[in-house]
């Protein structure tokens, strides 16, 4: 089995030690992926999406344009698969648009039928729970992850089409398969926040304080999350929340593929866990890790 | 005072039908995060009854409520009992006010970061060399000429000189 | 009065039903009425007060059921379904499956002694759950034909072969469980009336209400529900109390729309609703004086004479505050209590209020089984899966002979499924009388 990789941004440029545990863990799964030459910014949903609907149609079918593989393209960010997910949906629901891109595209020698299929990562890796369970050489014993599905992993459903816009169930399986406990809380549903610092630094924050509040009532030692934004939300913010009013969070947040790494035998050095703002290794000693 | 446009009005229907079936019930408002943390400073539902009503001044050039504070959560969306396409429609708005220049800083700053290297962030030497020890892959990125084309096309980049020489 | 050869068929006892075979009898045609369930009463049965007049329900109705029981023109096939229709208007045949009681109808006196000696505890369908049953029982307190059902699913002796104590217990010797179900042939029907009611969206997608918390939060009722817990004959013996910790409510909200008038549900109005939670709230005040009603509305659709003047009493007298907008979600506190986040419309503010119960105005759904009724009938259905009408002749189906009134057609109140049953059962004595 082999998709084309889509890498995006903010997790090669930002954030590589994530698409390192990725890339480890599909290896494991002996799942390939191709990396492609030449694309673009995805373009962020959230940012030129807000700013230039067609640009972001125009850059996301450019790249779309440039898959060759015949299981289609995945990637590790869920703003990237919101866009991919959205380009297809837009060209395919509107031949005006498609012919409107296609006639952009046109000038830089591509052209793009809407036909690539797009796919999260977390969702090949729900594909391959069996898979995952038969690797799982270190079960996560006292890991009690809060997870954090973020909004456009889910939503909108008639653009992603995977799982419960409200209801979701496949992060919590994936978690629950690597022996790790599963812990609800209030607000799972709602959204980090990441997206209005762009407008408000001070909602934002104010945003995913609540829901690490949250995250800390239900007893959680952990947040597990699969979008790079939501990652940067809830690690780099929680020392400035501490500054600003005097709480004291320490909540170490994995990203989904580094705890089904972790399970399978993985080292956190090879993985780059080392590379955390918020360092897991005091919860892996109190749970004995 | 606000000025009734119904050519406003009908530009937005006319990109999104969706607009005429919202029955103003305010399951968006009272589902909305951001409008429960703003108290209503920040409410999708008066987005939508202006942009019902054509009040083409209010959306744009006041932006009250403010387009910009919208988390992209899309609650709303799935939510509302008529199949609004709200969020389409704010991004068309929030569209029309980048057309017009009027936009936060920070949009625009993204913009100019892809119009010049065709990705959101550039690589920094930081990241090369840390990529280099995690055994990552060398990345070629898009051919930034190619890109600029392509957003001269959709007259992206116009739109950004143009706010940069304001 | 002349004698007629030919008789009338009515599928279902609700007040429609019942009505509408009541004036067929009067006129001096004989009836066969089939219900479902082991007693004539339908809905209406199962609720505390009727609006506008807020009169007790099973008061209003108990003589109707009485007289439709004793009329010498009607034969009433209780626990029965219809399982085959032929012919064609003025001579249609039909089938009738009648389930048995394990009971002789005849012998039964509804004393209870064999009630209160059985050892099975059975969710009460009746009471929407709220309470138990036993295996043999009465469907509900004024319930007629009043005698007793043994309920086969459930029953000792049938899923274990153990206990017999009804049988011991009953001194007419009422008990027969040797009974088998019936197939009964009916012949020269002339006309045939499909009055079957309605389902609740609750009873069909409990999904839909997963965002209020319905059977999640334990404060969170539906409005058949909560007409059961203010009913004296109800699972609370009309004191309402919360299901978390027994305390009386002092603040309600009812949620209009659940599942009507949504693009993702269904589209229609159930146009009930909005009278319905004005009388649930109403007769909740006069429980307890101390009682705020909240009602979170899209449009108040009360259409009606009278109704409006309602609404504003509820306003004025029964301390009900009707506020527009829509509810999206619901939470509750650590006490359970639910919070309803909204947005004021008066001053476009986002508020919260914490109240002690939710009630859900669930909304009007094709009755269960109507695709094979329609089937057996030969009726088409509507693009909501009610029976398809015209709106001038709201009362004939699609087949020549066979009329229908009340909700299976469409949701309507009370008064309006009386005067259609009128109308209804006009249409059906036409070809009788006239064929």
């Amino acid at each position: 089995m082999s998709y084309d990789l889509f890498l995006g941004c903010v997790i090669p440029a930002r954030l590589p030690f994530l698409e390192a545990s990725s890339r480890k863990v599909f290896e494991k799964l002996g799942i390939k992926l191709n990396d492609v030459e030449g694309f673009s910014c995805c373009p962020d949903p959230t940012g030129i999406e807000q700013i230039d609907h067609t640009t972001w149609l125009a850059l996301g079918a450019r790249n779309l344009s440039l898959c060759r593989n015949n299981g289609g393209v995945i990637s590790f960010c869920s703003g990237c698969v919101e866009t991919l997910k959205g380009v297809n949906y837009f060209i395919n629901k509107d031949l005006t648009t498609k012919k409107e891109i296609n006639r952009y595209l046109q000038k830089v020698g591509k052209v793009y039928e809407g036909k690539t299929e797009v796919k999260h990562f977390a969702e090949i890796l729900y594909e391959n729970l069996e898979n995952i369970k038969k690797n799982v050489e270190k079960p996560l014993e006292g890991f009690k992850v809060a997870v954090h599905y973020g909004c456009h992993y889910l939503r909108p459903s008639e653009i992603i089409e995977w799982d419960d816009p409200f209801e979701p169930i496949t992060i919590d399986e994936i978690v629950k398969a690597l022996g790790a406990e599963s812990v609800e809380y209030d607000l799972k549903m709602e959204c980090c926040g990441n997206p209005v610092e762009k407008s408000d630094r001070d909602l934002s924050l104010l945003m995913i304080d609540n829901k690490l509040k949250a995250i800390e009532n239900a007893g959680a030692n952990c947040v597990a999350v699969v979008c790079p934004a939501c990652y940067q939300q809830y690690e780099f913010n929680q020392r400035e929340l501490n500054k600003r009013n005097n709480t004291e969070y320490n909540l170490p947040i994995f990203y989904l593929s580094e705890l089904v790494g972790l399970a399978f035998g993985f080292f956190p050095e090879e993985m780059g866990l080392n590379f955390h703002r918020i360092k897991p290794n005091e919860l892996f000693e109190s749970i004995h890790f | 005072m606000s000025v009734i446009n119904f050519d406003f009005r009908n530009q937005v229907i006319k990109h999104n039908a969706s607009l005429s079936y919202c029955y103003q019930c305010s399951t968006c408002s009272g589902g909305c995060p951001v409008a429960l943390l703003t108290n209503g400073e920040y409410n999708p539902r008066k987005i939508i009854e202006e942009a019902i009503l054509g009040l083409q001044d209010k959306l744009i050039e006041v932006q009250d409520p403010n387009p910009w504070l919208c988390s992209t959560c899309q609650k709303c969306v799935e939510l509302c009992p008529q199949k609004v396409e709200l969020t389409e429609i704010f991004t068309l708005i929030k569209n029309k006010c980048f057309e017009e220049g009027k936009y936060p800083e920070a949009f625009h700053a993204q913009g100019q970061a892809v119009l010049e290297n065709g990705i959101a962030i550039p690589y920094s030497k930081a990241v090369l060399s840390r990529r280099e020890k995690l055994g990552l892959p060398i990345i070629t990125t898009a051919p930034i000429e190619e890109i600029k084309t392509l957003l001269r096309q959709t007259n992206f980049e116009q739109n950004i000189i143009k706010r940069e020489a304001e | 009065m002349e004698k007629v050869s030919k008789s009338a068929l009515v599928i279902g006892g609700g007040i429609a039903g019942i009505q509408a075979a009541l004036d067929l009898a009067d006129m001096g045609i004989h009836v066969d009425m089939v219900e479902k369930k082991p007693c004539i009463g339908g809905r209406m049965a199962q609720l505390d007060k009727t609006f506008p007049t807020n009169d007790c329900s099973i008061c209003i109705l108990a003589p109707k059921l009485s007289e439709c029981y004793r009329h010498p023109n009607i034969t009433l096939y209780s626990y029965s379904e219809v399982q085959k229709v032929e012919g064609s208007a003025g001579n249609f045949s039909a089938e009738i499956l009648k389930r048995a009681r394990y009971i002789k109808e005849e012998e039964c006196i509804n004393c209870g002694l064999c009630v209160e000696k059985c050892p099975m505890r059975v969710e009460d369908e009746f009471d929407r759950e709220l309470r138990k049953r036993r295996a043999i029982y009465i469907y509900y307190l004024q319930g007629v034909p009043a005698i007793m059902t043994i309920d086969k699913e459930k029953c000792l002796w049938f899923t274990k072969n153990a206990c017999r104590i009804c049988e011991k217990t009953c001194e007419r010797e009422a008990i027969d469980f040797e009974q088998e179900d019936q197939i009964i042939k009916l012949e020269n029907i002339g006309s045939i009336i499909v009055a079957t009611g309605y389902s609740l969206i609750e009873d069909i997608d409990k999904d839909v209400l997963k965002n209020y918390g319905y059977g999640k939060f334990r404060n969170v009722v539906s409005a058949l529900e909560f007409e059961r817990l203010e009913c004296a004959s109800g699972p609370q013996g009309g004191h309402i109390k919360r299901f978390s910790d027994g305390k009386t409510p002092k603040k309600i909200a009812f949620l209009q729309c659940i599942g009507s008038r949504s693009d993702r549900v269904e589209k229609y109005c159930s146009s009930i609703c909005c009278m319905y939670t004005t009388k649930e709230a109403m007769i909740a005040y006069e429980h307890d004086n101390e009682l705020e009603s909240y009602v979170f509305y899209i449009d108040m659709r009360a259409g009606g004479k009278g109704f409006q003047s309602f609404l504003r009493r509820g306003a004025a007298e029964y301390n009900i505050k009707y506020i527009k907008s829509k509810i999206a979600q619901i939470t509750v506190d650590e006490k359970e209590n639910p919070i309803i986040i909204y947005e004021d419309l008066d001053n476009d503010k986002i508020t919260q209020l914490k109240v002690d119960l939710v009630v859900l105005a669930t909304c009007i759904v094709p009755p269960q089984g109507i695709d094979n009724l329609a089937e057996i009938l030969g009726i088409e259905l509507n693009d909501y899966n009610f029976i398809k009408t015209t709106p001038f002749i709201p009362v004939e189906t699609s087949k020549n002979g066979v009329f229908t009134c009340g909700c299976v057609h469409e949701p309507m109140d009370i008064p309006r499924s009386v005067a259609e049953a009128s109308g209804a059962a006009a249409k059906a004595a036409e070809i009788i009388r006239g064929g």
